[in-house]
Formats: C-alpha cells, sequence, structure tokens
C-alpha cells in the first residue's frame, strides 16, 4: 500500500505543479573520482622524498597491481613461490581493471570484457577453469554476455549489432563481405595470434601504414565501413584509424577466432576477475603503497614505496613501462616514443530507464558518429527481470590531436563540464536522459593504454637492468586483458629462471 | 398558528434535504475514489476527512456574512446544487481524460465541503427571530442528522444500484436547487429582488435537469474509455497494470493488457499445468511454484493431501496481495495463497532460485510468455540447470510454454532448452477456448509414468483424457530449434515472429 501511494502522491502533485516541476531538471551529484595523477606526477617531478622507517626483507617485489602484475603473482603462487609482495599506488588494486559499486550494482571504471579465449589463448583458459567460468570445454552461461548484446543508434533509432545496417547500400553491404573475407584470409595466415609474440613472423609492411591509409589502399571507400573501422581502433586502442599501424588495426579483426556468443563480461566488468585473483593472493597485495624508487643494492634491489624500504633480489615491474625511467636510479633514457592514449570514463547512475527508439536495452550501446564508445550496462547481467534502476559506464578516448592534448584537457576541465559533454552525447539517444540520471561520477585516466602507432612493431623497450623483470602490456604494444595476463606470467617465469 | 406550524414544517424539511445532499456528495467522492483508484479505506478517510475540514472552514467564513443573509443562502444552495450534482460527472470524465484526478477530487471536496458548511450558520441566523433558541438548535441538529441517516440508507441501498453515481449526484444537486428556488417563496419578505434568484434557480434546475437525461451518455462516453467489459479493477502496481474485468459470469485478468486467464475455462489450463506431472510424483510432499500469483495452480496443488508445503514466488507484491484479499478473486482460486500450507514470497524467480538451497518434489513455472529479453531469461539453460539442482531425484517440473499451435518453433524451442539442461522431457498440451492450443512440458531427470490416480472433483481431467494430451498431431509436431540460452536469446526472436504473424 505505501509504495502505491507514494507513487500516486507523485503523480498528484506533479499534476498540482505542473509547469513547475515538468520542465524543471533534476539535480544531478557525482565528482572527479580520480586523483592518482597528482601521485603520478609528483614522481614525476620526483617531488615525493620519504625516509624509509622500516626496512623490510623480501625475495621478489611486483610494482603494480593491474591484470598484469596480479596474473605475475598467479603465476609465482601457483610454482610455489610465495616471498613476495605486489605494490600498488592505488587504494585498490585493478589498474585499468578497476571496479566501484554502489547500492545498485558493481560497475566497471575501465575495461570490462574479456573475448572468448580461442584455444591458442591457454593462459586465460586454465585462468577460466580456475575460476569455474570453464568447465570441461564448456562456458559457464551466466559469465557471458547476455541477450542482447549490441546495438548501435544509428538516424534516430537503434539497430541491433555494431555494423551499420539503417539505410546502408548495396555498395557498403558488398565492402562489408569484402572486408570480412580479407579478414579470414588474415585470420588462416597465423599471423595475427593472441597473445601478438605466438603469432607466426610478422609481416612489417602493414605496420609501416596505418589503418585508414590501408583501407583507402584496399579500396574501402564505405563511409560505413570507415566508421567501423574508427570505432574499433579507438575501442581497443584509444586511437583514430589514422593513427593506427594497419598491423593492430587488423589485429583486431583477424585474432580472434568469430565469435559467436560471446564475450565473457561481469556487472563490475574485468573487476570480477580482479576479485577472484585477489581472494587467492590478496595477503600479498599492498595498496597505497607507490614505488617512488627502485635502486641497486649489492646483486639485488632496493626498493622504496612510502616509508617501507623492500630489500629484494629480484624486481618485477608491471607498471605502466614509461614510468620505470623515473624511479629507476641510474635510469638509462626513458624507452622508446611509446605513446599512451588519455581516457575519460564515467559512471551514470539511473533511477529509471529513458525512453528510447528500436533495438532493446544491449549491453554495449554505441551511438554512430559520436566521439564517445558509448556505454554498458552494468545491471545486464543481472538475472533479475525487472530492474528499474542502473548503472550506465560511458567511454571515451580523447583521440582528436596529440596524447598530450588530452591530456592537458584532463586536467583543466572540471566536473560541470564532462556532465554537460555526457548528458549533450546521449541526449539525441535518450531526449529524457537528464530526468533519470541522478549521479556521474567521472574517472580521468592521463595514461590509459599504450597506442599501437604505425611503425610499433619495430620499436623495442631498451633493456631491463638484470634481475628487473618487465611484465606490462604495453611490451605488447596492445593493451588488451590477454597481453597484460601473457606478459606478466612471461616475467614471473622468467624471475623464476 | 395553523400557517406558522406548516413553515416550520417546510423549514426544517428544508434543512432534511440540505443535510441529505451535503452527505451525498461526500459519499458520492468516496465511492467513486475508491472505485476508481482502489483502497477504499484510504480513499474514504481522506474524502471524509477533507471534506469535514472544509465545512469547519464554511461555518467560520459564515460570519463574514453580514447582510442579505436569505439571499446568499438561495445562491449558496445554487452552487452547491451545482458543482455538487456534476460532481461524479467531472469526476468521471477527468479521470477518462486527464492525469488530475486525484486534484480535482480534493479540490472538489473541498469547495463543495466550505459551500455546505455555510449553510447550516446562515440557516439558523436567518431563523433567530422566529424560534426560540433553545428550540432552534434542537430542531435544525436533529433534522441535519435525520438528513445524514436518510442519506446514508438511500446511497447504497437504492441509489448506486438504480441510479449509479452520476445520476444520484445530479438528482441531489437537483433537491439542493429546489430548496433554492423554494426559499425564494418562503423568504420573500427578506429579499430584495426575488425574481432574479428565481431565474438563477430555473436555470440551474435546467442545467442539472439536461445532465440528468444525457448522464447515460457521459458514463457510456467516459467507460468507454476506460474498458471494454465491465471493469472491476484497474491498479497499476510497480511492475505491471493490473486489470480485472467481468462480462457476465465470466472474470478476466489482464498483466499489461496480455489475458491471463478467463474464469470460465481457467480449470482447464491450470488443472492440465498441475495434475499430469504432480499425481505422478509419488508422496510429493514440498511443491514450488514461480510466478502464478494468482493462486489459481496453488489452488490445484493444494488438493494433496500428502502436499506439506506450497512455497509461491511471484515478482509483483499487489498481485499476491490482490488474490488473497478481493473477495471475487478468493473465491476463484479457493482462498489458497491463505491456505496454512502456503508460503507466499515477493521476488524475482532467478536470484532468488540462486540463492535458495531447498529441495522441491515437484515444481510448477507459470510465467508469462517470453515476449522480450527479460523474461526470457526465464525460460534458458542457465535457469533450467539451476532449477533442476533444487529438484528431488524422481521429481518432476511443470512448464508452461506457450501454444505450439500458433508459436510451434517457440514450444519445441522450450522443449529443446530443458533437454539441454539435462531434463528427460514430455510435452503435452490441452484446449484453453480464451486461448487456444495451449503447451505445457513436464520435464524430470526420471522416466514418466503417467499417474494412476487423480484427485477427485476435478471440472476437465479425468485418467481417460491424461494420455492423449500427450499426444500431438501433425500441426503441432515437433520442428527444429536451437536451446534458448542467456547469451543467445533465440527464443524471444522466434515467439516475436510467430506471434507477429498472426496479430498485427
Amino acid at each position: 500500500m505505501g509504495r502505491d501511494h507514494t507513487v500516486n502522491r507523485r503523480a498528484f502533485f506533479t499534476t498540482a505543479f505542473l509547469g513547475l516541476t515538468a520542465k524543471a531538471d533534476r539535480l544531478i551529484t557525482g565528482r572527479i573520482v580520480d586523483d592518482s595523477h597528482l601521485l603520478g606526477h609528483k614522481l614525476r617531478e620526483r617531488a615525493k622524498r620519504l625516509s624509509p622507517k622500516r626496512v623490510e626483507r623480501i625475495s621478489l617485489v611486483i610494482a603494480g597491481g593491474g591484470i598484469a602484475g596480479l596474473s605475475a603473482a598467479w603465476q609465482l603462487d601457483k610454482r610455489g613461490f610465495r616471498d613476495f609482495v605486489l605494490l600498488e599506488m592505488e587504494k585498490q588494486a585493478g589498474g585499468n581493471a578497476r571496479w566501484g559499486e554502489n547500492e545498485i550494482t558493481p560497475f566497471p571504471w575501465a575495461a570490462h570484457y574479456v573475448p572468448l579465449p580461442g584455444k591458442n589463448s591457454t593462459l586465460v583458459r586454465e585462468l577460466f577453469e580456475e575460476f569455474g567460468v570453464l568447465r570441461d570445454g564448456v562456458w559457464e552461461e551466466r559469465h557471458l554476455c547476455h541477450s542482447p548484446q549490441e546495438r548501435l543508434f544509428l538516424h534516430g533509432r537503434w539497430q541491433e549489432g555494431l555494423l551499420p545496417d539503417v539505410a546502408a547500400t548495396a555498395r557498403d553491404r558488398q565492402q562489408y563481405r569484402r572486408f570480412e573475407h580479407r579478414m579470414a584470409g588474415f585470420r588462416a595466415s597465423g599471423e595475427f595470434r593472441i597473445p601478438m609474440e605466438t603469432g607466426a613472423r610478422r609481416a612489417l609492411d602493414l605496420d609501416r601504414l596505418s589503418m585508414a591509409a590501408w583501407m583507402k589502399a584496399e579500396g574501402f571507400d564505405s563511409s560505413y565501413l570507415n566508421w567501423y573501422v574508427d570505432y574499433a581502433c579507438r575501442d581497443d586502442y584509444g586511437a583514430r584509424a589514422s593513427e593506427t599501424s594497419a598491423w593492430a588495426g587488423i589485429h583486431y579483426f583477424a585474432a580472434r577466432e568469430q565469435e559467436e556468443h560471446g564475450p565473457l563480461t561481469w556487472p563490475e566488468g574485468n573487476g570480477w576477475i580482479v576479485r577472484q585473483l585477489l581472494r587467492k593472493l590478496g595477503r600479498h597485495v599492498r595498496t597505497d603503497s607507490m614505488v617512488d624508487r627502485i635502486g641497486r643494492r649489492g646483486n639485488g634491489f632496493r626498493v622504496l614505496a612510502g616509508d617501507v624500504e623492500y630489500h629484494c633480489d629480484r624486481v618485477l615491474f608491471a607498471a605502466p613501462t614509461f614510468l620505470l625511467p623515473y624511479v629507476l636510479e641510474n635510469a638509462l633514457a626513458p624507452v622508446g616514443a611509446v605513446e599512451y592514449s588519455p581516457w575519460i570514463t564515467a559512471n551514470l547512475t539511473l533511477d529509471r530507464p529513458p525512453v528510447e527508439r528500436g533495438a532493446p536495452r544491449a549491453w554495449d550501446n554505441v551511438i554512430f558518429n559520436s566521439p564517445s564508445l558509448g556505454y554498458v550496462v552494468a545491471t545486464h547481467q543481472s538475472l533479475r527481470t525487472r530492474q528499474d534502476r542502473s548503472v550506465w559506464t560511458w567511454y571515451r578516448p580523447l583521440c582528436d590531436g596529440p596524447p598530450a592534448a588530452g591530456r592537458q584537457m584532463l586536467l583543466v576541465r572540471d566536473w560541470s563540464y564532462w556532465k554537460e559533454t555526457i548528458l549533450n552525447d546521449l541526449t539525441p539517444a535518450h531526449p529524457d536522459i537528464r530526468s533519470c540520471v541522478s549521479r556521474i561520477d567521472v574517472m580521468r585516466l592521463g595514461h590509459a593504454m599504450v597506442r599501437p602507432r604505425v611503425g610499433f612493431l619495430s620499436a623495442r623497450p631498451a633493456p631491463a637492468p638484470r634481475g628487473l623483470f618487465l611484465a606490462n602490456s604495453d611490451l605488447s604494444g596492445l593493451s588488451l586483458f590477454e597481453e597484460a595476463q601473457y606478459r606478466g606470467v612471461r616475467a614471473a617465469e622468467k624471475a623464476l629462471g | 398558528m395553523r400557517g406558522t406550524e406548516l413553515l416550520s414544517a417546510a423549514l426544517f424539511f428544508s434543512v432534511f434535504l440540505i443535510a441529505a445532499c451535503g452527505l451525498i456528495y461526500e459519499l458520492v467522492a468516496g465511492a467513486l475514489a475508491s472505485y476508481l483508484l482502489g483502497d477504499s479505506i484510504f480513499q474514504f478517510s481522506t474524502v471524509i476527512g477533507s471534506y469535514l475540514f472544509a465545512m469547519g472552514i464554511g461555518s467560520y467564513l459564515s460570519r463574514f456574512i453580514r447582510r442579505g443573509l436569505v439571499a446568499r443562502f438561495v445562491t449558496i444552495e445554487l452552487m452547491v446544487g451545482l458543482v455538487g450534482g456534476f460532481s461524479s460527472t467531472i469526476l468521471f470524465l477527468a479521470f477518462s481524460y486527464t492525469h488530475a484526478f486525484r486534484l480535482l477530487l480534493y479540490a472538489l471536496v473541498l469547495i463543495v465541503g466550505i459551500l455546505v458548511g455555510l449553510e447550516i450558520p446562515l440557516l439558523m441566523r436567518i431563523l433567530k427571530d422566529r424560534f426560540p433558541f433553545r428550540d432552534l438548535v434542537a430542531h435544525v441538529l436533529t433534522f441535519d442528522y435525520l438528513g445524514a441517516l436518510g442519506a446514508s440508507l438511500l446511497f447504497p441501498i437504492l441509489l448506486v444500484p438504480r441510479l449509479g453515481l452520476v445520476r444520484s449526484a445530479i438528482l441531489f444537486g437537483l433537491l439542493n436547487a429546489g430548496v433554492a428556488f423554494w426559499s425564494t417563496f418562503l423568504f420573500r419578505e427578506h429579499i430584495g429582488a426575488p425574481w432574479r434568484l428565481r431565474f438563477s434557480s430555473l436555470i440551474v434546475l435546467a442545467m442539472l435537469g439536461v445532465g440528468m437525461a444525457g448522464a447515460g451518455h457521459i458514463t457510456a462516453l467516459a467507460e468507454e474509455n476506460l474498458f471494454a467489459d465491465e471493469i472491476i479493477l484497474a491498479r497499476s502496481s510497480r511492475y505491471q497494470r493490473i486489470v480485472l474485468t467481468r462480462w457476465k459470469d465470466d472474470l478476466r485478468l489482464y498483466l499489461n493488457s496480455h489475458l491471463q486467464f478467463s474464469s470460465r475455462d481457467e480449470y482447464r489450463y491450470h488443472e492440465a499445468l498441475v495434475h499430469p506431472g504432480l499425481a505422478a510424483v509419488d508422496g510429493a510432499r514440498r511443491v514450488l511454484i514461480l510466478g502464478g500469483g494468482d493462486g489459481l495452480a496453488a489452488r490445484e496443488v493444494l488438493r494433496y493431501p500428502n502436499v506439506e508445503s506450497v512455497t509461491l514466488v511471484d515478482l509483483d507484491p499487489e498481485m499476491t496481495r490482490l488474490f488473497s484479499e478481493h473477495p471475487l478473486l478468493t473465491k476463484l482460486n479457493g482462498d489458497s495463497l491463505r491456505s496454512p500450507r502456503m508460503r507466499v514470497i515477493n521476488d524475482d524467480a532467478f536470484p532468488w532460485l540462486d540463492r535458495s538451497r531447498e529441495v522441491f518434489d515437484f515444481a510448477v513455472l507459470d510465467f508469462p510468455d517470453p515476449t522480450n529479453f527479460s523474461l526470457g531469461k526465464l525460460y534458458t539453460t542457465a535457469f533450467y540447470r539451476l532449477l533442476a539442482k533444487h529438484i528431488r531425484r524422481g521429481g518432476f517440473v511443470a512448464v508452461q510454454s506457450t501454444s505450439p499451435l500458433f508459436a510451434r518453433q517457440s514450444y519445441w524451442c522450450i522443449v529443446e532448452t530443458l533437454k539441454q539442461a539435462g531434463f528427460r522431457t514430455y510435452p503435452y498440451h490441452v484446449y484453453v477456448p480464451s486461448f487456444g492450443e495451449w503447451g505445457f512440458v513436464l520435464a524430470g531427470s526420471t522416466s514418466f509414468e503417467p499417474p494412476s490416480r487423480l484427485p477427485p472433483d476435478l471440472r476437465f481431467l479425468e485418467m481417460a483424457t491424461i494420455a492423449p494430451l500427450f499426444h500431438f498431431p501433425a500441426d503441432m509436431q515437433p520442428v527444429e530449434a536451437e536451446p534458448n540460452r542467456l547469451n543467445d536469446q533465440v527464443l524471444v526472436r522466434y515467439y516475436e515472429r510467430e506471434w507477429g504473424e498472426i496479430t498485427r
């Protein structure tokens, strides 16, 4: 009875004060949730120089608690090696797979899915078997992305799937088919694999031009197809097709088997994987522990993190590789000309579903020709049949212009700016979005992912000192879960000898 | 003396009438609000409360009327007659055509209440020189309360059944206007220009007369917009719009305008849903019903004395509340939801089952058809696998599975999905006139032996009619279908296509 009346009472008051309430925008709260760039920049300016209060002796230190660092820990633990700590600068481990949670649902902050791993991705399969996601070769259904998976807002309505279909011409469709045929050829070549190191010898000529240039050279001029390919590059690499190596662009399409019913996803995105890993490895993890300095100490290292100095034999560096020169004493020159894409992500709390036209709400919802990548719905994997409140994670790589300009934008724009940007982005697809959203939290990721630029395959990181092992996914040039895991595990294996 | 006595009688009869009118408007407002919005306790108490409060305002305001008491009294009577008389007309139309029903309801209650509150104080002041104060108070209040008694008896016994709400209000509006007209004669020596007031009275009487004649049209117009059959209940819960209609002895329940049952043939559906499976499970003690908040499947389950507990999980508390409280509905479901053997849980079936550790001997799945991806989750291999963990070995599950005739591939898709989830399946179907051919699937881990006996007093099923249910004629024979999975809900697509071909 109570609920019924609140509804009626509200309807009554709305009617009574029509014009006062109906048009007025509701109050939207929220904030910018990150502050790690402050920490990070302190590091750059070498401003933070705390003297250690105590010394801890340990065999191995992992710097960085993203997927790479956690996977290294996973591998060490599996091999029976327990004398190590993992140091994470943030309050929470996870890196790009960080997640949050409110009264409605857990939600991701960045990485939110893993494509169904093919037969070659043995490590990923092993991990998922351990978590019960893969049993006797069968994927547990509730971890697979539920129907409907993707939709695209195009010409005023939502369509199923991401490849533009509304008003596509015969020429567009012919190019779709030809593109798919070309990708099938690359797939069969065995060159494009995940992890990328396991692929056959790479043809460097594809790395000498951009994806956009390759499309042009191949005669793909359909604006729909070009939008789709550009979307794919922004989605996986945070860069436009014109800034992405054609080899990486093709890798996106050709490295995975034609997945029918994937990907794997969870309400908190890849945070779910982090949670499972932490359940097992949490005792090794120390958060709020930024590595300030790594120096030689005899044959080993001393690692200064906050007020603790770790004396260790080996260091596994799983943080973004570009940070290494800033913390390593007597560092060699900064690693190559590796670029990282700045991103902005936001979590929107919705009190009711907004109006929309066309195909029903999917997990991944993309808006054609928008600078954003659209949004994923955190409650999509819920087993409930009815859920009015939800959290949407909105993504946008800042890929127009050089990364430094994007990072500058992240530093100067305030929360209100992003709130308006996000709501304006969503309004064409959901005209009443402003009256549905009650909260918008924004996260700025200055160095979200490595950018596979033209020529990235030839770039080699400077050799690391003996006893220090690099583990970040940026070594692959591709910021993917599978690469991070592979690099972490490989580094752990090398460290154990 | 005789003339004076007659005049007194006439005056107090006026008091009787206006008191009756005042109460009728209050009853009309309360009844209309309960009828259209439901929850009569809430509607009546708020309407009566605001009405009495408004009368208090009226009584207070009466002190500001100093001169021309009779003329003011006549004017007020005319206003009460007009506003009160048309109150139910206005409210009926407002409910059908605007969203301002509640606003108007309380506004009308306040206006009529204030006007009625002015009447008695004014009348007493008009009469104060004709009677000693002691007699005046006694008589006026006596007739005031008598009028209230008359109205409150007349309203449910004669007025509502014979005239309906619209006409009753107008009739009493006419009485109010009549009192006004009459007063211009009774007190003619106190009125400056009686002709003007008499003319106004005639106009109001004429308007109400026209309203009375056209009342049939007005109600028809309003109700036509509301419902096809007679609606005995329309309610929006948080999850759905629940509408119950009655046409002669046929009760029909619609959820979001989808027919759920017709009382004329629902026994066919529910007997077929429950008995072939449950009668075949020896000594079933614990039964689970998912969906089925109408308590009709529960009614069939409770026929088995060996069943000790029935757990019913339905999302919508409004639905289970309605079917445990509304007299027509509890009569239909045999008051099953209030049986001591029943446990009613309002929750979403999938997450509830995911958390539960209970094991049952028999389960009934009576969900709405898979019209969208949300409901489709309740027909997936993931859901059925989870369900299987809650059914003991030798137990069975009966699943309502849409029509194998109109949605043939959808039906066989549900069968295939149950098979993929590890069940052995036994499909069957029944003819339900208001639905057409309807399909069910029995699923279990063991082989199914048809029951050897049925509960007594069934209206449709008998031993001889069970075997034919499992026979599918040529036009309902199995067709190829993919299983329905969370990550690939083919069933929703099949269903959309198949029902789309029939209904447009």
